[in-house]
């Protein structure tokens, strides 16, 4: 076989990865949007021999699922606030400084990634309930702002090291105080990783059922703990429309970013803005 | 004339290492200095403590008179050219310029003119809306030397100033910061670990190794009067004999040649003897024989544009390297018999350190 040969063969395996990847990611969200506008009133075969809106008027109607989503809402937006300013806070003072302990620290700030959400929901339970907190939606917030931290530390440190330290003695130097150098010259530069992480934690606090579950209350529920409870009572198509909701929140935002800070510096490495 | 910048015994250390070794000096007003060695001699770091980056463990740093050791930077009236620019890459041309005139209280009615002035200073007025990152290298260079000089500085630091530059674009710009320095009358420091750079820059020149000033002087006392082996070789390149000085003004290499030297004091000890390229000539073979006159044998000749650099090698396969102006008609060809001549005042003596 000739190494020209090798190259080709090399060449066509790796589009028909990506084209198989890329099936994966979508051939499941095409079934459920258009599962979504089945007519029928039972899981049938494919393609629907009818279309109708039912099942978004049926997913309207529960008031399980409206109110879900207004906590779903409303926590997303707290909770991404919130995590932004401290995670933020806690990754400028993890860049600025070599101090003992600082792995650690930002070790501890990173671990909602890797403690098991099953775990974090149900130590969080016992943790508040023990300091006596018993109200549903500050029991969420706490959970949403740990698991959404990582996320806004991470993406906060990266449009750090990204920058160019000589920036602020160059403003420093130039009579601006450190107070000042970090207002007119850090942050403008770290603004898409700021603006990156909070969107990255709103879309963790939207998504997230596992350490919700353990702290909702009887009259405080998420969105998605609403959908898995509904599955679990009856299975019906009324958790594909809301998928599909889901679904068009994310891609508005995602048209948002995309439009606010570029999508290819939010995923890409271009944390730092020039 | 008053001192402008003074350091006391500076001392400064990062974990073991001594950056800065009690390093004292004065620069006067008006006085551009340039600290010359190689990487990691503590040039630098010398910087930065004058910056105001760093804080020394011991010494005084003194600015205009007033003790600065312990000041933060925005409380010294330093400016600062950065080697890669670091000019704000979200403001404009202008907003860069104006941030240090906001900063250290200019009457705000009066910066766009400042802003201006200083644009004109170094010659790209057209600019001022652009951002950094639509300037090319040398033109950012400038706006970030109208950046360190708008607030009209106590003493300027230019930290390689050049070096991120290509090589024509450095000459250039080189003889442009000269002269805007000259205009605005202002002290100035220039790290460099170029010689070029220190001797054209520099009225005065601070040679540096291992955190210490070890030779300061004129760039013309320094080039001709290395006092080590360490000063002479980073001034330029040279051709090296080791021996002992047989006479007061005749020197034995180790191979056994006798060189004619300038009247020097004979202590008996070893010496290296210095001869830089310039001063060889390279003459036709045949003539007759002299003092400090050497038969060899052209081995490379590489033309460099304004000179031609001979490598000649000697009876006794010493080589040598003589750099001739581009003028001859008839360049020595490679392998031909040449004869290489130099003067006995351009022999430099430079005693051996102890081992």
């Amino acid at each position: 076989m000739s190494a020209r040969l090798g190259d080709n063969v090399a060449r066509v395996a790796v589009a028909a990865l990506i084209v198989l990847a890329l099936a994966f990611l979508i051939v499941p969200l095409l079934v459920t949007t258009l599962m979504a506008f089945d007519a029928r009133s039972y899981l049938g075969p494919l393609p629907p021999p009818a279309l109708s809106l039912r099942w978004f008027v049926n997913c309207f109607s529960q008031d399980t699922f409206a109110a879900g989503l207004r906590v779903s809402i409303a926590l997303a937006v707290l909770a991404a606030a919130i995590s932004s300013f401290a995670g933020a806070g806690a990754a400028v003072a993890l860049d600025g400084a070599a101090f003992p302990g600082r792995g650690l620290l930002l070790g501890l700030f990173l671990s909602p990634l890797v403690v098991p959400a099953v775990v974090t929901g149900f130590a969080l339970l016992l943790a508040l309930s023990q300091v006596g907190i018993s109200n549903g939606f500050i029991r969420l917030l706490f959970g949403h702002v740990i698991i959404t931290l990582p996320y806004t530390v991470r993406a906060t440190l990266a449009s750090l090291a990204g920058r160019d330290k000589r920036l602020v003695e160059a403003a420093l130097v130039l009579g601006a105080t450190e107070a000042q150098a970090f207002r007119t010259v850090t942050l403008p530069l770290i603004r898409t990783g700021l603006v990156t992480g909070a969107i990255f934690a709103f879309a963790v606090s939207l998504d997230d059922v596992a350490v919700s579950t353990f702290l909702t209350d009887p009259t405080t529920y998420t969105l998605p703990v609403a959908l898995v409870s509904a599955m679990r009572a009856n299975f019906d198509l009324t958790i594909a429309a809301a998928a599909v909701l889901l679904m068009a929140l994310t891609a508005l935002l995602i048209f948002v970013l995309d439009r606010a800070v570029g999508f290819d510096r939010l995923i890409g490495q271009g944390m730092f803005r020039t | 004339m008053a001192n402008r910048v003074e350091l006391q015994a500076v001392t400064k250390r990062f974990g073991n290492v001594v950056a800065v070794d009690g390093v004292s000096f004065a620069i006067a007003d008006g006085e551009t200095v340039a600290l010359l060695g190689p990487s990691g001699c503590g040039k630098t770091t010398i910087l930065r403590l004058i910056a105001g980056f760093e804080s020394p463990e011991a010494g005084a740093l003194r600015i205009a008179g007033e003790d600065m050791t312990r000041r933060r930077p925005y409380e010294r009236n330093v400016g600062l050219l950065f080697q890669h620019y670091a000019l704000f890459p979200h403001m404009t041309v202008a907003e860069n310029v104006a941030y240090g005139l906001r900063h250290r209280g200019f009457p705000k009615a009066d910066i766009p003119a400042r802003v201006a002035e200083m644009l004109a200073l170094v010659k790209l007025p057209a600019l001022a809306a652009r951002h950094p990152g639509q300037l090319s290298g040398g033109q950012q260079q400038r706006v970030a030397l109208a950046r360190a000089l708008a607030t009209r500085p106590g003493v300027v630091l230019l930290d390689e100033p050049l070096s991120a530059l290509d090589a024509k674009l450095r000459q250039e710009l080189r003889a442009e910061v000269k002269d805007v320095l000259a205009a605005v009358g202002s002290t100035a420091i220039v790290v460099t670990h170029d010689q070029e750079e220190a001797m054209s820059l520099g009225e005065r020149v601070f040679i540096m190794s291992h955190g210490r000033i070890v030779q300061q002087g004129t760039p013309d006392d320094i080039y001709a009067k290395p006092e080590t082996r360490f000063v002479a070789e980073f001034m330029g390149r040279s051709n090296w004999f080791s021996g002992t000085l047989a006479a007061a003004t005749q020197f034995r290499t180790d191979d056994g040649l006798l060189l004619d030297v300038a009247p020097h004091a004979t202590d008996g000890a070893g010496h290296s003897l210095c001869l830089r390229p310039e001063s060889i000539d390279v003459l036709p073979d045949g003539a007759e024989p002299g003092p400090n006159r050497l038969q060899g044998r052209v081995v490379e000749v590489v033309l460099l544009g304004a000179a031609r650099q001979i490598t000649v090698e000697l009876a006794g396969g010493r080589r040598l390297l003589a750099l001739q102006a581009n003028r001859a008609a008839a360049p020595p060809a490679r392998g031909e018999p040449v004869a290489v001549t130099f003067a006995a005042s351009a022999c430099i003596l430079i005693p051996d350190e102890p081992a």
